[in-house]
């Protein structure tokens, strides 16, 4: 047997009643305060119309279970008794609709599942074009970087490449398919004789002498894609010649089409003249000594010649018959020991003296010798002597005689002019410690193909019996012998203008002594 | 085959007609007795029970693991049990003899005497069902709360 109190169980029916009434209602402002902030969340919805069934039911269940313990402590049974049934069915009724609303949270949720489905993929695709977004503003970000790195790094090149550019020595130069120069450094402007001020509009056609190269370099270009070490003539802005050595190489577009050239030229005139020089010097050493020998040997058969035919004069009358002849056979023999002799002296075998003298003296005496007959054919003398030169070391009489071959040559050009300038000049040339005689006429000049061959023995454009190609060859020997050279310019350059006419220019070694005594 | 559907379909109208043409006795209105009451009322208590459990599933199912969802998890659990509890008070309410309830002249006086019984002490305890259903509305109050507040912080972000 036991003895339970009820007590408890009617003080905590009605406490936790009252709780629940409040807490129901509490979830229930939150539930409606959701459903404010987002109307369209439909959790939201769902968990206010729960929290909404969830209060009724409280309320009516907990109010039931109040009154009735209220109309049970004041002994109200019948009323409780009557109220009993309807308060059980309302929280029959409540618990169903409760139940009806979790149920029906089902067809909503599959709903709000889609559509959440929908909205992570949106916020996803969102998030994504977010971060591609970001990752797009560094790529702007480190692109400016990039961009700037490269451009620097470009305009590094490009000054490299321009410095190359504009301070080669060689000519550098782009061309067009239509052979047009559209680019090209100081250097090759000024080998051509152009100045970059002028920004001359140059062609290929212009610039090559030979056609035919022209045909040759565009050829190979077109065909092989490059050409290397060509060797060719270039024309100058004044006319003269240009030997350079041609590398190009040909450039195409990304079809492989044929756009433009880019080439190199060095300039081997300086080179060529040497080269030729040097060439000539070498042909005129092994002709002199073969002169040399063939002098000596014909020198005695010609003493002798002349020897007996001068004994056998001392025989006959000189108007006999025999007399003339052998007078004739003297003359002749005599003519031929003038060219042994100049043989000789061509290839330096006979004797020089060695003294000091000035050349402005040299020049006076050719001059005097010379000048009456050079005005004869109206040829007018225009002296231009330095004063004050260095002497030089020579032979006078030597010297005399390869001015008077210049001199003779000058007049025998300006002869069938009928008149004529005759400009005599002299200077000291620092650089190579040299005096120079300059001796230029306004004749018809020396033609190109001629030119090389001027200094060989034997060579004359003078009829037979007027020369014997002798007197260039002599003074060359000469001038050799004395250490200097002689250059040839023809047509005449001054101070940029071509002139007609021929210069010689005799460069003589300048003497450390003053010009007192005769040496040898 | 196809006479077999046709029997089928035609078997419902054919027992319309029988009906029509033989009526007897048709009880239109049924008379519901005091027990039907209660059923109903334990069958609410069955259908609520099974309808917060299938929401527990669900918020459990569709991964809400947020704070809020939480509480109302364990909402759903603790008013099952209370159900279950409710259940078990009324279907036992008529084994307890009134013989043994002595009410006296006080209501708050009353107090139980009698032999105790697993029915009868069970029945005692479901009186105190709102040791459950209080701690359940706890909980649901909590995690209205709590989504209302993770609401609002989400909006501010």
């Amino acid at each position: 047997m036991i003895n339970l109190p009820m007590m408890p169980t009617i003080v905590m029916d009605m406490v936790g009643s009252l709780i629940i009434i409040v807490l129901s209602f509490l979830s229930l402002r939150y539930a409606y305060l959701l459903t404010r902030r987002q109307p369209d969340n439909f959790l939201w919805g769902f968990l206010f119309y729960f929290c909404l069934t969830l209060a009724a039911f409280s309320v009516s269940r907990a109010v039931g279970h109040l009154l009735k313990q209220i109309l049970l402590i004041y002994g109200n049974n019948e009323q409780w008794n009557s109220l009993r049934p309807m308060s059980g069915s309302f929280n029959t009724l409540l618990m169903i609709s409760l139940a009806a609303v979790t149920i029906y949270y089902h067809k909503g949720i599959e709903g709000y599942r889609a559509i959440q489905k929908k909205a992570r993929s949106i916020k996803e695709a969102n998030l994504q074009l977010e971060v591609s977004a970001e990752k797009l503003r560094q790529l702007n970000l480190n692109l400016e970087g990039m961009v700037e790195e490269r451009t620097m790094e470009l305009s590094k090149s490009e000054k490299k490449f321009r410095n190359f550019f504009t301070n080669s020595k060689d000519m550098v130069y782009f061309c067009d398919t239509s052979n047009r120069m559209v680019k090209m450094n100081p250097a090759g402007l000024e080998m051509l004789g152009y100045s970059m001020e002028e920004d001359p509009e140059l062609n290929m056609l212009d610039v090559f002498r030979n056609e035919e190269d022209l045909d040759h370099y565009f050829e190979t270009i077109v065909t092989v894609g490059f050409v290397e070490d060509l060797e060719i003539e270039f024309v100058r802005a004044d006319g003269t010649v240009l030997y350079v050595l041609l590398s190009a190489t040909a450039v195409y577009d990304d079809n492989r089409e044929f756009i433009a050239c880019e080439g190199i030229a060095k300039d081997l005139t300086r080179l060529r003249t040497m080269m030729e020089q040097l060439s000539s010097g070498e042909k005129m050493a092994s002709v002199g000594q073969m002169a040399a020998g063939v002098a000596h040997e014909i020198n005695t058969p010609l003493g002798v010649i002349l020897g007996y035919a001068q004994l056998m004069m001392d025989d006959f009358s000189p108007e006999s018959e025999e007399g003339q002849s052998l007078a004739v056979i003297e003359r002749q023999t005599k003519a031929c020991r003038k060219i042994v002799a100049d043989l000789l002296k061509f290839s330096r075998q006979s004797e020089s003296a060695r003294e000091n003298l000035l050349i402005n003296e040299v020049l006076e005496d050719v001059m005097a010798v010379t000048e009456h007959s050079l005005n004869m054919d109206h040829i007018y003398v225009v002296r231009d002597f330095a004063e004050g030169l260095p002497g030089i070391v020579g032979d006078t009489e030597k010297l005399r005689q390869v001015f008077v071959n210049f001199v003779n040559n000058a007049h025998h050009a300006m002869e069938e002019q009928d008149k004529g300038k005759l400009f005599l000049s002299t200077y000291y040339e620092e650089e190579s410690h040299r005096v120079v005689a300059t001796i230029r006429d306004t004749g018809h000049g020396i033609p190109e193909d001629v030119r090389s061959k001027i200094f060989d023995p034997f060579f004359t454009t003078k009829s037979v019996g007027k020369g014997t190609g002798l007197g260039l060859s002599v003074s060359y020997g000469i001038i050799q012998e004395h250490e200097g050279i002689i250059e040839v310019e023809s047509p005449v350059n001054i101070d940029g203008e071509t002139v007609k006419g021929t210069a010689i220019h005799v460069k003589l070694p300048a003497s450390l002594r003053e010009p007192v005594s005769v040496i040898e | 085959m196809d006479c077999k559907k046709k029997i089928h379909r035609t078997f419902p109208f054919l027992l319309l007609f029988v009906l029509t043409v033989f009526p007897g006795n048709a009880w239109a209105v049924q008379s519901h007795g005091a027990p039907e009451g209660l059923y109903v009322h334990q069958l609410a208590h069955i259908f609520y029970a099974a309808a917060l459990s299938y929401l527990f599933w669900d918020i459990k199912r569709n991964e809400f693991r947020a704070g809020g969802w939480r509480y109302l998890r364990i909402f759903c659990v603790l008013m099952v049990v209370w159900n279950v509890v409710a259940f078990v008070g009324h279907s036992l309410a008529g084994y307890v003899h009134s013989s043994e309830l002595i009410t006296g002249s006080e209501y708050l006086k009353t107090h139980f005497e009698g032999t105790l019984t697993t029915a009868n002490f069970l029945c005692y305890f479901t009186k105190l069902d709102h040791l459950v259903s209080v701690p359940a509305f706890i909980c649901l109050f909590i995690s209205m709360r709590t989504i209302y507040r993770n609401s609002l912080e989400e909006e501010e972000v």
